[in-house]
């Protein structure tokens, strides 16, 4: 009898605050967490970690770092958040904010060689370890390839220019609109295209030869 | 359309942003110009490898760090609060103690002083002008009447209702004389 009570007010109940949380767009996620919800801030996180952590990766080339970074974007969010114009769109702010903090590292990286020489390191430490995304079944010399080839691809996107890198990887992994590359870089439309042009133009040029 | 105008709308071209006509143009010329054919499939395949770059995902103890540091973040904005209140709690128990202080001593300083005696401020006194009403009756005889101490019914009834400043020195001397 208790059961089928209990069958009863969970029926009443309805969907449960987590996935009611992921039926929402970022903007309601950000007004409930505004509105006192803490569990709001989780599932920003749970959307928006894999993504700005590969954005990170991508423009800096360093793993730890990354993450790092990213986990200073979530701060900065949960600090500022009361602050954040809703008018905007959510996504484009913590871009923005991420992409600042990557410029901010490789500025600080010209700056200081010793940091360059750590991520070296680290990045050579991680060649080492087994690569967790392949697929085990496939032949040796297939990974072997894929992975040589990886490599590759992200030596050549580490070689273009950075303000180019930026707006290559906000279009092309993130799949960001111009508008929304020209707000998040600071820059007008047209030089978005034209970065974005060279960019694409540079990178074809350069892993060219390893695909051909 | 020339290789030149090709080249420039190739962004747009790449990600199918171009209006219908100019896609057609596009598409006319990449079938009749082999230079500008390859550039494109270059450019497509360089991209199809960056897409298809594995994605990488947060270490294990991602979350763990970051609730870590949110929690520290919360310890430092409550902190952070609690400091400004009792700065806020300091400076207003200062002035209170201040405003206190300032009302004990000024009220020891009067309890200081010895008793003395009301002194109030001279008055001036002046006397007011007499007011010089003319004598309408037949007066002389009753003023005659009233210095010469007669017991006459109407002066002692003039005399009861006469004002103070009736028996005028100046008209008393004018009496006597006559």
């Amino acid at each position: 009898m208790a059961d089928i009570v209990r069958k009863k007010v969970v029926s009443v109940e309805g969907p449960s605050l987590r996935e009611r949380l992921q039926a929402m767009d970022d903007s309601a996620v950000v007004t409930a967490f505004l509105g006192g919800e803490e569990r709001a801030f989780s599932e920003l996180v749970t959307r928006y970690q894999t993504r700005l952590l590969n954005f990170v990766y991508r423009t800096i080339g360093d793993r730890e770092k990354a993450e790092d970074l990213v986990q200073e974007v979530f701060i900065r969010v949960y600090r500022h958040l009361h602050r954040f114009d809703r008018s905007k769109k959510f996504s484009t702010w913590v871009y923005t904010i991420a992409s600042n903090l990557a410029k901010n590292e490789l500025r600080n990286r010209s700056r200081n060689p010793l940091v360059l020489f750590q991520t070296v390191q680290k990045n050579f430490q991680d060649d080492d370890r087994p690569l967790q995304f392949e697929d085990t079944t496939s032949r040796p010399d297939d990974m072997y390839r894929k992975r040589h080839l990886r490599e590759i691809v992200e030596e050549t996107v580490a070689k273009l220019p950075e303000h180019h890198r930026n707006v290559f990887i906000l279009r092309e992994l993130e799949g960001k609109s111009y508008e929304e590359i020209a707000e998040i870089t600071d820059c007008n439309l047209g030089t978005v295209k034209s970065r974005l042009n060279r960019a694409r133009n540079s990178f074809a040029e350069i892993i060219a030869p390893y695909v051909d | 359309m020339d290789c030149r105008q090709f080249c420039d709308q190739h962004v747009a071209f790449v990600d199918d942003t171009l209006a219908g006509i100019e896609l057609v143009r596009m598409q006319r010329h990449l079938a009749e110009c082999e230079c500008c054919a390859k550039h494109d499939a270059k450019i497509r395949r360089a991209l199809l490898l960056f897409r298809n770059l594995p994605s990488i995902e947060p270490s294990a103890d991602f979350s763990r760090r970051l609730e870590a540091r949110l929690r520290e973040c919360d310890n430092d904005r409550l902190l952070a609060t609690t400091q400004r209140n009792l700065r806020l709690g300091a400076v207003a128990a200062t002035l209170a103690s201040a405003v206190m202080l300032g009302y004990i001593g000024t009220t020891l300083y009067h309890h200081s002083d010895p008793p003395r005696d009301m002194v109030m401020a001279p008055v001036i006194a002046t006397i007011p002008e007499p007011e010089l009403t003319p004598i309408t009756t037949s007066a002389p005889a009753i003023v005659a009447s009233v210095t010469a101490g007669l017991t006459i019914w109407p002066a002692a009834l003039f005399a009861e209702q006469a004002p103070v400043g009736f028996a005028h020195s100046r008209l008393e001397l004018t009496n006597y004389t006559r």
